[in-house]
């Protein structure tokens, strides 16, 4: 009687406890599996066509990250990822060649983002934009 | 036997994903450059005593990387047709490194040191040396290298000015690397302080110690930035230290409890 009464609260204890180590295991599952909140894609931003002229390039942050907007000689607007893909530098606009250098070691890339030359193995990743009213949204 | 084989697959998969981690130096087939001059003596194989210590050796910039020429082909390596161009004179060695290093390039040639091109003038090698080119750091600013030419107050202003955010680069460059090692990917911070690292470093070829303040404080704010990635990091590994903590108790706890039980049916 006494061992059936003891039985039955080391049985709850052992429901309680296997629940909870379910939960425990379960949680880090749920949480690699859900997305992260804040990941929906970041915030847009606005820049007037108007701050841009033909063959000129504006650098701004992106996504905690440096950008750049660029408006080709033939009037098309890009934004690219101004991070270079070898090591990581920020690429400047050589606005004579209408290309973008990496001041470390020496990459370039073309207007559309395209590698030129030098060690980078990618090209620089295109960020979309659209162009409404006067306005170029970037993201 | 299984058993065995089971262990040696796991041990090998194991080692698989330690791989990207423990990633040793680029290593690449040796040029016919370092084929032939690594037996040479003296002037002719001395060169490539020095590179094997170099950063360009760890980082697979072999000798045509710099002088050109065609790594695969012993009978034409060191011909003209084949863009070989040998050593440069003394006043071209900045434009010869600047090829790949355009940005210190630009630094240089607008500071004291490039002016003085050709006239006197340090050129890349005198500070970095030429084949044993190790990875810059402000141990380069010293009293018995800058004394060779001019009085080290100037440059031991400078030095100062970039010491404490040369510390901090070096504390987050440790911090990178412990993660690393651990399999924390690391790629995009390791990208982003090598950009901080290089901006910073370019500060000191323009030697002017204004600059170097003011550039410093923004250098610090993108170090900040890296510097609060990591700690979130850091905190998560701990958060996971205690939560293994609580998980190894609470297994002790039920591993307890299952013993109670079977006593009771005992």
């Amino acid at each position: 009687m006494e061992n059936e009464g003891r039985r039955k609260f080391l049985g709850v204890c052992v429901a309680g406890a296997t629940a909870a180590a379910a939960v425990a295991a379960g949680y880090p599952v749920f949480r690699y599996l859900a997305p992260r909140s804040g990941q929906g894609g970041a915030a847009k931003l606005v820049i007037p066509v108007g701050e841009l002229k033909e063959g000129d390039a504006k650098f701004f942050e992106f996504a905690g990250s440096s950008a750049v907007l660029i408006k080709t000689q033939s009037g098309e607007l890009v934004a690219l990822s101004a991070v270079c893909t070898h090591l990581g530098c920020i690429v400047q606009w050589v606005k004579e060649k209408q290309q973008f250098l990496c001041p470390c070691h020496g990459g370039q890339f073309s207007t559309d983002g395209t590698v030129l030359g030098g060690p980078p193995p990618r090209p620089l990743a295109k960020i979309p934009l659209t162009v409404t009213e006067g306005n170029i949204t970037i993201g | 036997m299984i058993r065995k084989n089971t262990l040696a697959i796991l041990l090998l998969a194991s080692l698989a994903f330690l791989k990207p981690a423990l990633a040793a130096p680029v290593e690449q087939p040796e040029t016919v450059c370092i084929q032939c001059h690594g037996t040479l003596p003296d002037r002719l194989g001395a060169p490539v005593k020095l590179w094997r210590s170099s950063i360009h050796a760890d980082n697979g910039i072999s000798c045509n990387g710099c002088h050109g020429g065609d790594p695969k082909d012993a009978a034409n390596a060191m011909t003209p047709q084949r863009g070989f161009l040998g050593a440069p004179k003394e006043k071209d060695i900045p434009g010869f490194c600047g090829r790949c290093h355009p940005g210190v390039y630009k630094d240089y040639l607008s500071s004291a040191h490039g002016r003085a091109l050709g006239a006197g003038g340090p050129t890349c090698v005198t500070c970095h040396g030429n084949h044993q080119v190790v990875k810059a750091s402000l141990a380069l600013i010293n009293e018995k290298s800058c004394t060779r030419c001019h009085s080290f107050d100037r440059a031991r202003a400078i030095r100062d000015a970039m010491q404490q955010t040369e510390g901090y680069i070096d504390d987050i460059s440790r911090r990178i690397a412990d993660f690393q090692v651990s399999g924390v990917d690391t790629e995009k911070m390791g990208k982003s302080l090598f950009s901080v690292r290089n901006r910073f470093h370019t500060l000191f070829h323009d030697v002017d110690v204004a600059r170097v303040k003011g550039e410093s404080a923004a250098i610090n704010k993108e170090l900040g930035k890296l510097d609060a990635a990591l700690k979130e990091i850091e905190q998560s590994h701990q958060k996971r230290r205690v939560a293994g903590g609580i998980a190894v108790g609470f297994m002790v706890l039920l591993a307890l409890l299952f013993h109670l039980m079977k006593k009771s049916y005992d």
